[in-house]
């Protein structure tokens, strides 16, 4: 009783300092001071919108089904923003239309991996013993793992698709978020307030996905973003190698590779993507960095 | 010392399993190509008994396992089975391999030098001027450099250098240095960009310690005191995780010969993939993936050199 009586106590300390409102709103509070959140934010916003928005936006068909020719390598102008590709097509509406592509695929990507790494590291870290011996084992093994080379392996195996890449991107990247949780899972379970809700009876499904993975959500959201990044990154280089998102659909790694022979006349087709892919990688590192530095000032220079 | 060498030994062993993988990994990308290679070989009015023949001929009826040992033993014999490209017909994949290995190593020992001779002195002297405006326009240089994707740092390389100036060749490897030049570069500057970083918080970190400030209160030259003094402190965890960064450029070079048309490794996977030849991909992506193991291998061993605490845990 006394133990209920003491987090009975907690938590209505906590809610009298606003609860989670006033934790979130903390949070926002920090994060608009933090100069890198708020530019990268900045940049995400840009992009995601103009995603977002392609299929209204006033620009030309990217994946016209009547090419026009005579129209090709044209230089930029205010008719065509970034000029058009060797077929004619307009460049800015396809690099938005790419943006599509890279986002969905990383994002997908990104949650899958996190949902493996999240139960898998959980599980380990929580109950130790032969399952963390076993489980971390496998981790480590995938950690170890170049996950280019992996994600390039299985694309080139399962055949050029975008749920293959997604596919391959996942099961090369989830090492990462698995021994995040499992180290944090280690640390948590032997807090007082896990041996509390154990003592009073809650299961250890409960207490895994109640009480120990939302203490261990600020490094996760960290990772997620860089993750993002570096998920941009792996699609948009098989992409560029062939084995990633297949022709005619816009992709940003596709368009620089067909843009190379095109360097000298049309310097434009290979450009523009790539700016835009810069721009995109860069917005979620610094989202990733800043949002370090703001939920956890320990976890400073960690990333490597 | 008898530590170092039971730490050594205890790490050699746990690389051998992610070998294996790499070998299941390499296996299993046969399993899942779609389509039955053996109906793809055939003529189309084959009869089952046929098929069920060649399938026993190539081993192709017995279970996972067992196929999966047979070729663990093969590799083990140094063969890695024959390419199926039309220009390497029943060429050896290690063959192959041999001829464009030194390819790659060159462009990776050329990158690796420009990716420590640009980071280190970049990071001292960001570290040496810390939050002055010098400091800040190096940290945003390193954020864009590590963010920017290798292939299209190659393709605005090219532009500048070949089209625009007209100064190096933008593609092959007949011209000797001027033609490695810009592939290793674009190879070498994200890396460039880690190791400045991590120099600069070494050197922060060593320039705050005690005997750097007894050294500097005996009036040493300051000069001497980070050069002489912090700097060899602070270079060490650079330098141990140079094994670490063979990861980096193993994934880095498929992308960078493909784009500068460099005939070392990762140009023989985007080649093979598009002829598919899988033979071919099997043994590249092996052979890297050996690479970044010893890579690792490499910076556990330098790293519990350089800090007997690590030898114990």
């Amino acid at each position: 009783m006394r133990l209920r009586k003491g987090l009975n106590d907690r938590l209505l300390s906590w809610k009298m300092s606003g609860g989670f409102k006033q934790t979130v709103a903390d949070i926002l509070e920090r994060s608009s001071r933090n100069s890198m959140v708020v530019i990268g934010m900045t940049l995400i916003i840009v992009i995601v919108a103009l995603a977002l928005l392609a299929p209204v936006l006033p620009i030309a068909d990217p994946t016209p089904s009547e090419l026009f020719l005579e129209d090709r390598t044209l230089p930029p102008s205010s008719d065509h923003w970034f000029g058009t590709d060797e077929l004619g097509r307009d460049v800015f509406s396809r690099v938005i239309w790419g943006a599509r592509v890279s986002l969905t695929v990383a994002t997908l990507a990104v949650v899958f991996s996190l949902m493996i790494g999240v139960v898998l590291g959980l599980t380990a870290g929580y109950f130790g013993g032969v399952v963390d011996y076993i489980i971390a084992g496998t981790i480590d093994l995938f950690w170890t793992f170049p996950a280019f080379l992996l994600a390039l392996a299985f694309a080139a195996a399962l055949g050029p698709s975008l749920a293959n890449v997604i596919l391959a991107i996942s099961i090369s990247y989830w090492a990462g978020f698995a021994r995040l949780m499992r180290g944090q899972a280690l640390s948590v379970r032997e807090r007082q307030y896990v041996e509390a809700s154990r003592a009073l009876g809650a299961k250890n499904i409960r207490i895994m996905f109640a009480h120990v993975l939302p203490n261990c959500l600020s490094p996760l959201i960290v990772w997620a973003s860089v993750g993002v990044a570096d998920a941009i990154t792996i699609e948009s280089s098989l992409s560029f190698l062939g084995v990633g998102t297949q022709p005619p659909t816009p992709s940003w790694g596709y368009m620089l590779f067909r843009g190379i022979p095109f360097l000298e006349e049309a310097p434009w087709i290979a450009t523009f993507p790539g700016l835009v892919l810069l721009i995109t990688i860069l917005g979620f590192n610094l989202l990733g960095d800043g949002l370090r530095d703001v939920l956890d000032p320990r976890m400073k220079g960690m990333r490597r | 010392m008898a530590d170092l060498v039971s730490y050594v030994i205890r790490k050699i062993l746990l690389a051998i399993p992610v070998i294996l993988l790499a070998t299941l990994i390499v296996f299993l990308m046969l399993y899942l190509t779609p389509g039955d290679p053996i109906v793809a070989i055939m003529p189309p009015h084959a009869t089952q008994a046929d098929l069920q023949e060649l399938r026993a001929k190539y081993g192709f009826d017995q279970p996972f396992i067992v196929q999966y040992g047979k070729f663990l033993m093969r590799l083990l014999h140094g063969d890695m089975g024959q390419s199926v490209a039309r220009s390497t017909l029943n060429v050896d994949v290690s063959t192959l391999l041999m001829q464009r290995l030194p390819k790659t190593l060159e462009l990776m020992a050329i990158g690796l030098t420009i990716s420590y001779s640009v980071g280190i002195p970049l990071g001292v002297f960001s570290a040496l001027r810390q939050n002055s405006w010098k400091d800040r326009s190096v940290m945003v240089f390193t954020l864009i450099a590590y963010a920017m994707p290798s292939f299209w740092l190659g393709i605005l390389l090219m532009l500048l250098f070949s089209v625009y100036l007209g100064w190096l060749q933008a593609e092959g490897t007949v011209g000797g240095f001027s033609s490695i030049i810009l592939p290793a570069l674009t190879l070498g500057l994200g890396n460039a960009a880690l190791t400045t970083r991590m120099m600069r918080s070494s050197m922060l970190e060593v320039t705050r310690q005690d005997y750097i400030t007894q050294l500097r209160s005996r009036g040493l030259p300051e000069r001497e005191v980070i050069l002489k003094h912090a700097l060899k402190n602070a270079i060490l965890p650079v330098i141990t995780v140079i094994g670490l960064d063979i990861g980096w450029f193993v994934a880095g070079a498929v992308v960078v010969e493909t784009v500068f048309s460099w005939s070392g490794v990762g140009m023989l996977i985007t080649t093979s993939i598009s002829n598919h030849d899988f033979p071919a991909v099997q043994g590249c992506i092996l052979v890297l993936a050996i690479f970044v193991v010893l890579g690792n291998l490499i910076a556990d061993i330098m790293y519990a050199f350089v800090d007997p605490r690590v030898r114990l845990g």
